[in-house]
């Protein structure tokens, strides 16, 4: 993907902890290779993508605004160093809270009492940062030019006040032009052997900028007005390989089932809580230890299912922009269908969702700041993705199709 | 799509009440609908240098607009640009179809409405942040002085004077939705 990526001993420390090495036993995206073959690729080389391609991110925007970090952050050469490692840690370290096949099975996180919602992987990345990764964070030699602690990584991933300044570098961990965004696009693409995911990532990282602060508007990240077809082609490569493969209605189906057979095989049906306890149980489940699970018959129908390659089928799907036509046709064949449906899943509760990104494009003369979608005709227009699926059992097609017939009908 | 379609009706309901919504105020009062008046939207705000954000917001809001339930369009100003979002045809159908949400909520929307809904957009940037430091440090059980909430605020915008920053905090404190006290 990026040729070599250099890291030096403390990182090298870091990656050799069990908590890092177990990205290994997670697949980036989960029972896709059941569509697409290629698709075993894991978060492990992932992680090594995305800090690589934070660095350049990191890189070209000192090297095009050094003067706004200066003036408006106070950023001496010390701190941009240090900034500079500290990026590298939490996009090496972002995604060390994965459950097993990574985004498919979060519905499982247990509930947080704080917020009363789910847990999200950050979360538990960020725990892990700070009680598993701590010691080789803090106590490598290395660390000792640079003064910060492990919290200060999990800072950066979860977005807590503790970031301070280091605020603004977030984004090209966890935004709209980020690191992971782009490496994931273009790795995925590559394993699962199709093409929309690709795009001009040279072009982008070069032309990436801090915007130039204005009254009660400091600087952000933004792309200067020669990058902005670089940046169209990201927005649209994810919008394609959300449509042809991270929604791709199979994938969906096997995500149900994994979903499924896990609420059986865990304890409780749901993963152990982030806290300090319970963590090392946390971290022995990976794709390993489920497909164990699997292979020994466990994890009920839907085990069954997976073990078989015998999925639900998806019986209906609207548009992938929803209008009042779409949704009153969905309410009609829902009600046609009824007991047959087995699952809704909906794009917008996809991880991987997309939505228009304000992405602010820098003239290169006057400094004015516009966003992408005055510059694109396509971003202007391009809408989420809202897409509905219905599934039934494969045993309840033909009377599904027959249902929806009838429904569609009735408006006709 | 039926979680989606709720939020989509709240984003509909702020874009009617609200004189001047752009896409920084629409994210900040989802923000304080949530988390001031517990109004169940199931985003999840994390901290950036712009106050708390969630792009699902966004996408909603994109939604939102796909089903005309607002209208969305660009305000360009010398510098930069800002949007202005308001209700769109649909905007009635939208909120028909989860009225029995709104209604249950339809006290907290006004609420926020009135308590935010006039602040530029740099205010609700502050307002919010200082509420997320607020709520950050009550999640980890730390007392902290309002001095110490406001350096906290400082740190991450520094752009701010710590006596805007100690103003908006004693504003929030009347309104009485900080833990933090004087």
């Amino acid at each position: 993907m990026h040729g070599f990526v250099r890291l030096n001993d403390w990182e090298m420390a870091i990656v050799s902890e069990p908590a890092f090495q177990r990205l290994r036993r997670i697949k980036q995206l989960a029972w896709t290779d059941y569509i697409y073959p290629g698709a075993v690729h894991t978060r492990f080389e992932h992680s090594l993508g995305v800090m690589h391609t934070a660095t350049m991110l990191y890189d070209a925007i000192v090297r095009n605004s050094k003067d706004i970090l200066t003036t408006e952050l106070a950023y001496d050469d010390t701190g941009i160093q240090r900034y500079r490692q500290l990026v590298r840690l939490a996009a090496l370290t972002h995604d060390v809270g994965h459950a097993p096949f990574s985004h498919a099975a979060e519905d499982l996180f247990p509930i947080n009492e704080d917020t009363q919602d789910l847990y999200r992987h950050e979360d538990y990345s960020a725990a892990i940062v700070k009680s598993c990764l701590r010691s080789a964070i803090e106590d490598h030699p290395l660390a000792n030019n640079y003064g910060f602690t492990a919290e200060d990584v999990a800072a950066l991933i979860e977005g807590t006040a503790r970031a301070k300044q280091g605020l603004f570098w977030r984004d090209i961990i966890s935004g709209q032009m980020d690191a992971d965004r782009m490496d994931y696009l273009l790795r995925d693409s590559h394993h699962t052997g199709v093409q929309y995911g690709r795009f001009d990532l040279d072009r982008v990282i070069d032309t990436m900028q801090a915007t130039p602060a204005l009254p009660e508007r400091p600087p952000r990240l933004g792309i200067s007005e020669g990058g902005w077809h670089a940046a169209e082609a990201l927005v649209i490569a994810r919008y394609f390989m959300f449509t042809q493969v991270y929604f791709h209605k199979t994938r969906v189906a096997y995500d149900i089932h994994l979903k499924g057979a896990l609420k059986q095989i865990l304890p409780g049906g749901v993963f152990p809580k982030p806290r300090e306890q319970e963590l090392k149980d946390f971290l022995s489940w990976d794709d390993w230890r489920v497909l164990g699970e699997l292979s020994a018959g466990r994890g009920g129908e839907h085990g069954e299912r997976l073990r078989t390659r015998n999925h639900f089928r998806r019986i209906y799907a609207t548009n992938e922009i929803c209008n009042e036509g779409d949704l009153s046709e969905l309410d009609r064949v829902k009600n046609e269908l009824g007991g047959l449906i087995i699952a809704e899943e909906s794009a917008a509760k996809s991880w991987y969702k997309t939505g228009t990104p304000d992405i602010a494009v820098v003239q290169e003369e006057s400094g004015r700041i516009r966003p992408l979608s005055q510059y694109s005709n396509v971003i202007a227009n391009l809408r989420s993705n809202n897409q509905v699926l219905l599934y039934v059992k494969p045993e309840h097609v033909a009377a599904g199709r027959k249902s929806v017939e009838e429904a569609v009908k009735k408006h006709d | 799509m039926t979680e989606q379609m709720t939020r989509i009706a709240v984003i509909t309901a702020l874009a009617e009440k609200t004189p001047q919504l752009g896409r920084t105020s629409l994210m900040k009062l989802c923000y304080f609908l949530q988390v001031l008046r517990s109004v169940p939207l199931g985003y999840r705000f994390s901290l950036y240098s712009y106050g708390p954000f969630d792009s699902d917001v966004l996408a909603d809001l994109d939604s939102a607009t796909a089903l005309g339930g607002v209208s969305s369009s660009l305000v360009s100003y010398f510098h930069t640009y800002g949007y202005k979002i308001e209700p769109g045809p649909k905007a009635q159908y939208i909120q028909a179809r989860s009225s029995k949400f709104l209604d249950a909520h339809r006290a907290a929307i006004d609420w926020v409405v009135d308590k935010f809904g006039s602040m530029s957009a740099s205010e609700l940037e502050l307002k919010s942040t200082l509420i997320y430091c607020d709520r950050e440090a009550k999640a980890k059980k730390e007392r902290i002085s309002l001095s110490e909430l406001c350096s906290r605020v400082h740190d991450v915008k520094p752009h701010f004077t710590i006596d805007q920053i100690r103003l908006a905090a004693e504003e929030l404190i009347q309104q009485d939705v900080l833990f933090t006290k004087i």
